[in-house]
């Protein structure tokens, strides 16, 4: 039995690449995992409606207590003993100057963007490292360019672009592929943090961004691993 | 099935580094982490033996939870040579066959391993011709030799367990010492031959610093990508 697993999925992109996968068959399981419980059984529910074959569990995980992940891991483990595929999308910010950025923000936002994605890359790599599989980072276009006042988000993504080339190299010779990619102007929660003012209807929606995971984590693609995939609408 | 014993009680003197050859990284990984890895891919191998000296056995046991092995392992005491390395490891065998190999020769495949296993011979070892041209004598040439008719002897190698206990107990009651087992085996039992695989040049015994340069050109030549 197939398994994925998808952080992130109470919404925006998270529950668009969830919904979206739900509808293939790439995998015969889902585990979704974040700190809205709720939200997640919600996604998880709107997934049985769109195929009824799909196992869907979720996982109550605050991201930003990452030491907590190995618990976690050998519960899903016990359900689940075939992980062939890890979605890190979930993100925070708190968009700020530095002068006005305090350790504890700092902090935090690398908690949930870095430290908890490699956490659970640990963590699934030692399950998937004998059959091999695929890793999705979602970085963002923030983490290639400056950002005045998007210190701590911009960063940390930048780490995530890092740690993605390191680990495509490190894992491949389990067979496990690293993918990374990197959205711009998404409409999504965490958007309308940093541009408030923004209207959502005219940036890329969170499905755009879904449909390119799935074929990333689509058993066809072999060869996308390893680089950096902007995720633009230009028009 | 198969019990593996594993030599890993190497000093690495002539790696002129504090730490054994074999917990030295390569690719960012310990030595010995290289080949357990690709052991734990292969199903008929039951158990490891790790040949070791005890101060190292908990090194290796946090490694083996953090690598993730799930093949079941023992540990045997390092004798003060090779031989007495592997008769120590052999205490530890209860399959019928067993297969040797030297945490210091991490480039070994687990299509080798596969081969070894399928090969219908009971008494196996991969070896490779001799490139370069050899002589007997040291201060002064004593004989010649043809490099035609010698060998390279490579580990991995399998046994019937009975014919290495016998080639070894053999051993020690003539006081002989033998620098590797296929030879030891070839000596005391006749009555299975010890068949030769075609080994890879690339399975190179790291032993100097100048094979651990090497080394890491031939990970990422062969190893760095899953084939």
């Amino acid at each position: 039995m197939t398994t994925c697993i998808i952080t992130g999925a109470a919404a925006g992109i998270g529950k668009a690449t969830a919904l979206a996968l739900s509808k293939t068959e790439y995998f015969h399981s889902y585990v979704l995992l974040g700190r809205n419980r709720n939200a997640l059984d919600e996604t998880a529910l709107e997934m049985k409606k769109a195929n009824d074959n799909v196992v869907v569990k979720s996982y109550q995980l605050d991201l930003a207590y990452p030491e907590n992940i190995p618990d976690v891991m050998r519960e899903i483990t016990e359900c689940f003993d075939d992980i062939n595929c890890l979605l890190n999308i979930a993100g925070y910010t708190d968009p700020q100057p530095l002068l006005t950025t305090s350790l504890e923000s700092f902090e935090y936002t690398y908690r949930v963007n870095v430290f908890a994605p490699f956490m659970l890359i640990r963590e699934c790599t030692r399950c998937m490292k004998n059959k091999g599989g695929k890793i999705v980072n979602v970085a963002s276009t923030a983490g290639m360019t400056p950002r005045p006042g998007w210190l701590s988000y911009a960063s940390s993504k930048a780490s995530v672009i890092s740690m993605s080339d390191t680990l495509t190299a490190e894992l491949a010779e389990y067979g496990i592929k690293v993918y990374c990619v990197s959205p711009g102007r998404c409409a999504t929660n965490l958007r309308k943090r940093l541009a408030p003012d923004e209207d959502p209807k005219t940036i890329m929606q969170p499905e755009e961004v879904a449909e390119v995971i799935c074929k990333l984590v689509s058993p066809d693609e072999r060869c996308l691993d390893g680089q950096n995939i902007v995720i633009r609408k230009l028009d | 099935m198969y019990s593996l014993i594993l030599l890993a009680g190497g000093t690495g003197a002539r790696m002129q580094q504090s730490v054994p050859k074999q917990y030295l990284l390569l690719a960012g990984k310990p030595v010995i982490m290289h080949t357990l890895e690709r052991i734990d891919r292969i199903d008929e191998i039951q158990k490891i033996v790790i040949v070791c000296t005890g101060e190292y056995v908990q090194i290796i046991k946090e490694m083996l939870r953090q690598y993730a092995i799930h093949t079941p392992i023992e540990y045997a005491n390092a004798g003060s040579s090779r031989q007495a390395s592997v008769w120590s490891g052999l205490q530890c065998v209860d399959t019928e066959r067993v297969i040797l190999h030297e945490a210091a020769r991490p480039f070994v495949s687990e299509e080798d391993f596969r081969r070894l296993i399928e090969e219908e011979a009971d008494n196996v070892m991969f070896g490779t011709s001799i490139p370069f041209t050899v002589l007997k004598g040291h201060d002064f040439v004593e004989e010649l030799l043809d490099r035609a008719e010698l060998v390279n002897v490579q580990l991995p190698q399998k046994f019937l367990t009975k014919d290495l206990y016998y080639a070894h107990e053999q051993a020690i009651n003539d006081g002989k010492v033998f620098t590797e087992d296929a030879g030891m085996v070839f000596t005391y039992v006749k009555s299975h031959k010890v068949k030769v695989l075609q080994g890879m040049d690339y399975n190179i015994k790291l032993t100097t610093p100048m094979d651990l340069l090497t080394g890491e050109i031939i990970y990422k030549e062969h190893f760095a990508r899953k084939k």
